[in-house]
């Protein structure tokens, strides 16, 4: 049974990925089945999103039990948890009061995270010179400072345009073809990943 | 004219797939008999082998996070190599007193780094070892996913942090953390965005493909490397293409 069910699940797997890709070329009953597999997958991931909840409660469950020094923040989460699943279900996804919980809560903090963002991105570019001394890192810090400058008016000086001409020829350039060389390399990988998982190499489902 | 180019347009994806099945699946039975092929230094990697061996040397645990992509588009083809290299390290690490730890910010992703650690432990039997918190859903938008995995960073006695699927520039406040409490964090992303932060924020960032590369040099089979041919080649095509593309533009050719 242990060898026959890694089995049967990479032949599923496999069966059902090459029929949803064939679904995408192929119109009639490849596309009508595709449309069913992407269903079933849709309603597994509804279900798969409760799992991962109720594990999250889980984790934060056992860490309140091992009264480490932040299970404080446990608690809090697992009580946050409890409110919201109840508003939430008496009001409705967007009732006046899931919504006041969003709007109040989660938006201000996710803000505040982003604030955080920008300065962990000062300090880690300045931090950068120090951790990496080579001559591309001056360069990146260069072409950082020049596109910050040519993007913002100057105190006194307003706009330069020498340094907005020469952001833009950065930003349309060299980032364009930089990003478009990036992209290819990702693309490639993915398509190189989806193959494997195809040809049943790698099988992330307990194959 | 125009059926032919509409017929080229439909079908171009599908035999591109094909080429790259064909070359993958011919580079793994030509290599089945050659010596294995020698892979460029990539820094990240062997940083992350050290760390894998210290980590289990120290009983420390090994972070690994794998994004919030979801496995119904594009994003999800980072997040499997994400699940490849938890494979790879819930092996090397499977005598450790510390299990790796895995994040994700996908309900599905969650479900299947839990699996993933079971079969992996299932196969080197030591099914006992399997502990399904170890692999944890932490927030489902950006900044709740960063926000949840940071306190795994610092509380979990983690030595290397691996970040491997699509995570943007929130990335920068998981490195942050990583650096904050000393380990090393390797980060790799299929968003464009993210990659220019973790050029200043990570210890050991990936760019472009070199994520994908990571099977390959963490140890897996004859298929990854092969898949790693495969793209080599095609890299190589394309860019004669983009040159042809350029060259028949100047001379004014095509519009």
């Amino acid at each position: 049974m242990k060898k026959i069910l890694p089995t049967t699940n990479a032949v599923i797997a496999v069966v059902s990925g090459v029929l949803v890709l064939l679904g995408y070329f192929f119109s009639g009953v490849f596309e009508s089945i595709q449309s069913v597999l992407l269903g079933w997958a849709i309603i597994l991931a509804a279900f798969a999103l409760l799992l991962g909840i109720f594990n999250l409660a889980l984790v934060h469950w056992k860490k309140l039990n091992a009264k480490g020094p932040n299970s404080i923040y446990s608690l809090v989460l697992l009580v946050s948890l409890g409110i919201t699943i109840v508003v939430a279900g008496l009001s409705g996804p967007t009732g006046g009061a899931a919504l006041w919980i969003f709007n109040t809560f989660q938006v201000p903090v996710e803000v505040s995270l982003l604030a955080i963002l920008a300065v962990v991105l000062v300090y880690s570019v300045a931090r950068l010179i120090s951790r990496k001394p080579r001559w591309y890192t001056v360069l990146f810090l260069v072409t950082v400072l020049v596109v910050l400058l040519g993007t913002v008016p100057l105190f006194f000086f307003g706009e330069l345009p020498l340094l907005t001409s020469v952001r833009g020829w950065i930003a349309q350039v060299p980032a364009v073809a930089g990003a478009r060389g990036l992209l290819l390399g990702v693309a490639l990988g993915t398509v190189a990943t989806g193959l494997r998982i195809l040809l049943g190499v790698d099988r992330p489902y307990g194959g | 004219m125009e059926q032919v180019l509409s017929f080229i347009n439909d079908y171009l994806p599908l035999a591109f797939i094909l080429v790259c099945l064909g070359l993958t699946l011919f580079f793994i039975f030509y290599d089945r008999n050659q010596p294995r092929i020698s892979l460029r230094e990539i820094p990240a990697f062997r940083h992350f082998r050290r760390e894998v061996d210290l980590a289990v040397e120290a009983g420390k645990r090994l972070h690994i996070s794998l994004g919030r992509g979801s496995i119904f588009d594009l994003q999800g083809g980072a997040a499997f190599i994400g699940l490849t290299i938890l494979d790879r390290c819930a092996r090397a690490a499977s005598n450790s007193d510390r299990p790796p730890v895995t994040t994700s910010g996908d309900g599905m992703l969650t479900v299947l780094s839990q699996d993933t650690l079971q079969s992996t432990y299932s196969s080197l039997a030591v099914e006992e070892r399997y502990d399904p918190t170890n692999a944890h859903l932490t927030g489902l938008t950006p900044m709740a996913y960063a926000a949840g995995a940071m306190p795994t960073i610092h509380d979990e006695h983690i030595n290397a942090n691996f970040f491997a699927g699509h995570i943007g520039t929130e990335i920068a406040l998981l490195t942050e953390a990583s650096e904050r409490s000393q380990s090393l964090s390797v980060a790799g992303t299929d968003s464009i965005h993210a990659q220019a932060v973790l050029y200043a924020t990570a210890d050991e960032p990936l760019l472009g493909e070199e994520l994908y590369a990571a099977g390959a040099y963490l140890g897996s089979s004859l298929a990854h490397f092969a898949s790693l041919r495969m793209q080599d080649i095609l890299r190589w095509v394309l860019i004669a293409v983009i040159l042809l593309g350029s060259v028949i533009k100047l001379l004014g050719i095509m519009p």
